[in-house]
């Protein structure tokens, strides 16, 4: 049952991310990109993450996803947004990604997991938490499970502080980079806005 | 005594024995196909009946007494008429749309307790989830309007989604106080913490979130007197212009469900979902394991969370008979100038209110006096504050600063 | 459990994604349809993270969720990746008119 539901969530979220790449119109291959999100989600609700995948729907799906389709709409242009796969790189590009993919999947297979406790390929099953006196990781795994906001929540506070203030001071950063990047500079010496059009569009690119 | 203990909601945990998936059979049948719909269909009745009384009117009363049958006829027109489909538009995208729209007004639903054991699912990050599949309805809207291939569409959609992120943000950041005084995100947890403490909205921070909440759900859902996306005397109808038949239906349907959707999220967040006194906690308190009791409570329940859902309902229908509809620039600065500063502030008061009240563990009569005088005094003056900022903003611009087109169209 | 996904599974996906995700970077010239590709590598990176947590027994002092604050801050960078990619996008869209990368080539002389 578990397994049939991961082939499937599995397959099409590859067929959604190979319709991201080879999408001619970039609409579509955003609203593909969309479904991968979600299969990454529901990959991490069978990972028992589902705290992650609700973040996942938010930001991915509700920012990112939206904030693509409006790059898109903004740099509308006749002549690119269709057909813009690079013609001379297709060969050598698809070559790389399968010398990638060869290459991870060797990895997987002869990879020994740091621990010695045996090869990647040989854990077929999550290692169960029900019988948790005694061990202290299974304890908190299974509590993490079952109430992982708060737990990721106390982590943050405590153990990663300082990631955590990082990560915030790149937010405000990336803020600030892309208010001061999109902005539409004045030229010098030109105060104010030439037309009335060119103002209306400035008001409506504040917010 | 603790409700959390009493309430029997689906485990988050799924298990996939017999009894579960005929308990999920049954809320996917009798809730989600059946009963919402219903609600939503006699929502519309009720909207023209309220909006006809607004305009001096009567209202549908031809088919069925006092029109009652009116919901059903619509749906058979809906169904039964043509669905066009503009040649250029993208098919595939065009009718994803509205199902993305309605999906997302749909599963929000599947988090609200309604009466105690009464929720389709209890995740312990049941806000996150609730925020994280109500923003997938900008998505639908935006694929709405760029499929159609239509200006007033895309604009419509573009609106839209500027609209809807920008009210998300006090929305959620609305939310906050109330996580912080039930120390969960879990929806059942914050129904819990309002039957010990009273509901959220008697608190001075609380009725600030509650009122921000309200304002950014009314945006959410795109009516009056924040139904820009839409205004069909600027653009047609926004984003469906180019929908008929049942696709304009599901949009239709979607709408309507999001007020309702959005109506059962702030009573429980904020009113104390099916409590019917704001400090008791009355019907819950007569659980005593028996199943009559259990049945009686959510009998007490589900009806005082219905009529406060329905009193919404009615305010937002009184709204837009009432409100004319704002301006885009005015409604992005209400979001980003008002709203989302006063939610800044408001988490501070709601941590005053936290520290002074929700500490001791259980509500205190002189605990409870000086916090509602004392972050009641503090609330009012952040309010004050934003609102003086903004007007003493507001002075130091050129008079048309909000609207340069107008200055330059009288030649300034 | 008996039936339970093997690790690999999700390891062979995450790698296909990943190998998806680099082909888009090296094929497609459009700059939004290259950070889309950029975001399917990133994604891919952090299923493996989830499936290292839940299916590896952790070291001594690790923490009960490390993988899963990873992927949190993952998505926390990816996020701003993507705000700041998008403005130097259209930053470069309004000097050169184009959005196609192989045409930003000032630096090349």
């Amino acid at each position: 049952m578990a397994r049939s539901l991961f082939l499937a969530i599995a397959a099409l979220g590859l067929l959604a991310a190979l319709g991201t790449v080879l999408a001619r119109n970039l609409v579509r291959a955003a609203l593909h990109l969309v479904a991968f999100f979600f299969c990454v989600a529901c990959l991490f609700v069978m990972l028992e993450a589902e705290f992650l995948a609700a973040v996942q729907v938010l930001i991915y799906i509700g920012a990112v996803a939206i904030l693509l389709m409006f790059g898109i709409m903004l740099t509308r242009n006749a002549a690119t947004a269709e057909a813009d796969l690079s013609g001379g790189w297709r060969v050598p590009g698809v070559i790389a990604g399968l010398c990638v993919f060869a290459a991870l999947a060797f990895g997987i297979n002869n990879a020994v997991s740091p621990s010695g406790s045996g090869a990647w390929s040989a854990i077929v099953a999550r290692p169960a938490l029900e019988p948790a006196e005694g061990v202290a990781w299974k304890a908190e795994r299974s509590r993490a499970i079952d109430d992982m906001p708060r737990v990721v929540g106390e982590q943050f506070m405590t153990r990663y502080a300082l990631a955590f203030e990082l990560a915030g001071l790149l937010l405000t950063a990336a803020l600030v980079g892309a208010v001061a990047l999109a902005r539409e500079e004045p030229a010098p010496g030109d105060s104010e806005p030439a037309t009335a059009v060119e103002a209306e569009a400035a008001v409506g690119t504040t917010p | 005594m603790d409700v959390g203990t009493a309430l029997i909601a689906q485990s988050h945990r799924v298990d996939l024995s017999p009894t579960t998936a005929i308990v999920w059979a049954l809320w996917l049948l009798v809730g989600f196909a059946g009963i919402f719909p219903g609600i939503v269909a006699y929502m519309v009745w009720l909207e023209r009946k309220v909006a006809a009384r607004f305009q001096d009117r009567i209202g549908p009363n031809r088919v069925g007494p006092f029109g009652l049958l009116q919901p059903i006829a619509d749906a058979i027109k809906l169904i039964v008429k043509e669905s066009i489909v503009p040649r250029p538009a993208d098919g595939l995208v065009h009718l994803l749309a509205p199902v993305i729209v309605l999906a997302s007004a749909f599963l929000t639903l599947a988090v609200v307790p309604f009466a105690v054991g009464l929720v389709p699912i209890d995740p312990p990050s049941g806000l996150v989830y609730l925020i994280a599949v109500s923003s997938l309805s900008p998505l639908g809207i935006f694929l709405a309007g760029w499929s159609s291939r239509n200006k007033y569409s895309l604009i419509g959609a573009m609106r839209a989604v500027a609209q809807l992120v920008s009210y998300e943000i006090p929305q959620v950041l609305a939310t906050i106080p109330v996580v912080l005084w039930a120390g969960s995100l879990s929806l059942v947890s914050i129904f819990d913490h309002q039957a010990k403490f009273g509901w959220n909205a008697f608190t001075p921070p609380g009725l600030l979130a509650f009122a921000i909440f309200l304002i950014a759900g009314v945006a959410e859902v795109n009516r009056t007197p924040f139904d820009i996306p839409e205004a069909e005397s600027e653009i047609i109808a926004g984003y469906h212009t180019e929908y008929s038949g049942m696709r304009f239906g599901l949009f239709f349907l979607a709408e309507y469900l999001g007020v309702f959707a959005i109506s059962c999220v702030a009573t429980v967040l904020f009113l104390g979902g099916g409590m019917p006194l704001p400090f008791s906690s009355f019907p819950v308190n007569l659980i005593d394991g028996s199943v009559g009791s259990y049945i009686l409570a959510d009998a007490i329940l589900l009806a005082v969370f219905l009529a406060k859902v329905l009193l919404f309902i009615f305010a937002m229908f009184w709204v837009r008979a009432t409100l004319p509809r704002m301006r885009i620039d005015r409604l992005m600065n209400f979001a980003w100038k008002y709203l989302v500063p006063l939610c800044v502030l408001n988490i501070l008061f709601a941590a005053a209110w936290f520290e002074v009240v929700v500490r001791p563990g259980r509500i205190e009569a002189g605990r409870w006096a000086v916090g509602m005088i004392g972050v009641g005094l503090l609330t009012a003056a952040g309010v004050q504050l934003v609102f003086w900022a903004n007007r003493k903003l507001a002075a130091a611009a050129p008079i048309d600063a909000d609207w340069p087109a107008v200055g330059a169209a009288r030649g300034g | 459990m008996a039936n339970d996904i093997p690790l690999n599974w999700f390891l062979y996906f995450s790698a296909a994604a990943f190998a998806i995700g680099l082909t888009g970077v090296l094929l497609r010239r459009n700059a939004i349809a290259v950070l889309m590709a950029i975001e399917i590598m990133l994604n891919a990176a952090n299923v493996n993270l989830v499936a290292f947590w839940r299916y590896g027994t952790p070291a001594a002092g690790a923490g009960p969720m490390p993988g899963v604050i990873l992927a949190l801050l993952v998505v926390t960078v990816a996020a701003a990746e993507v705000a700041v990619g998008i403005g130097l996008v259209l930053l470069c869209y309004r000097r050169w008119r184009a959005v196609d990368v192989d045409r930003y080539d000032t630096l090349s002389g």
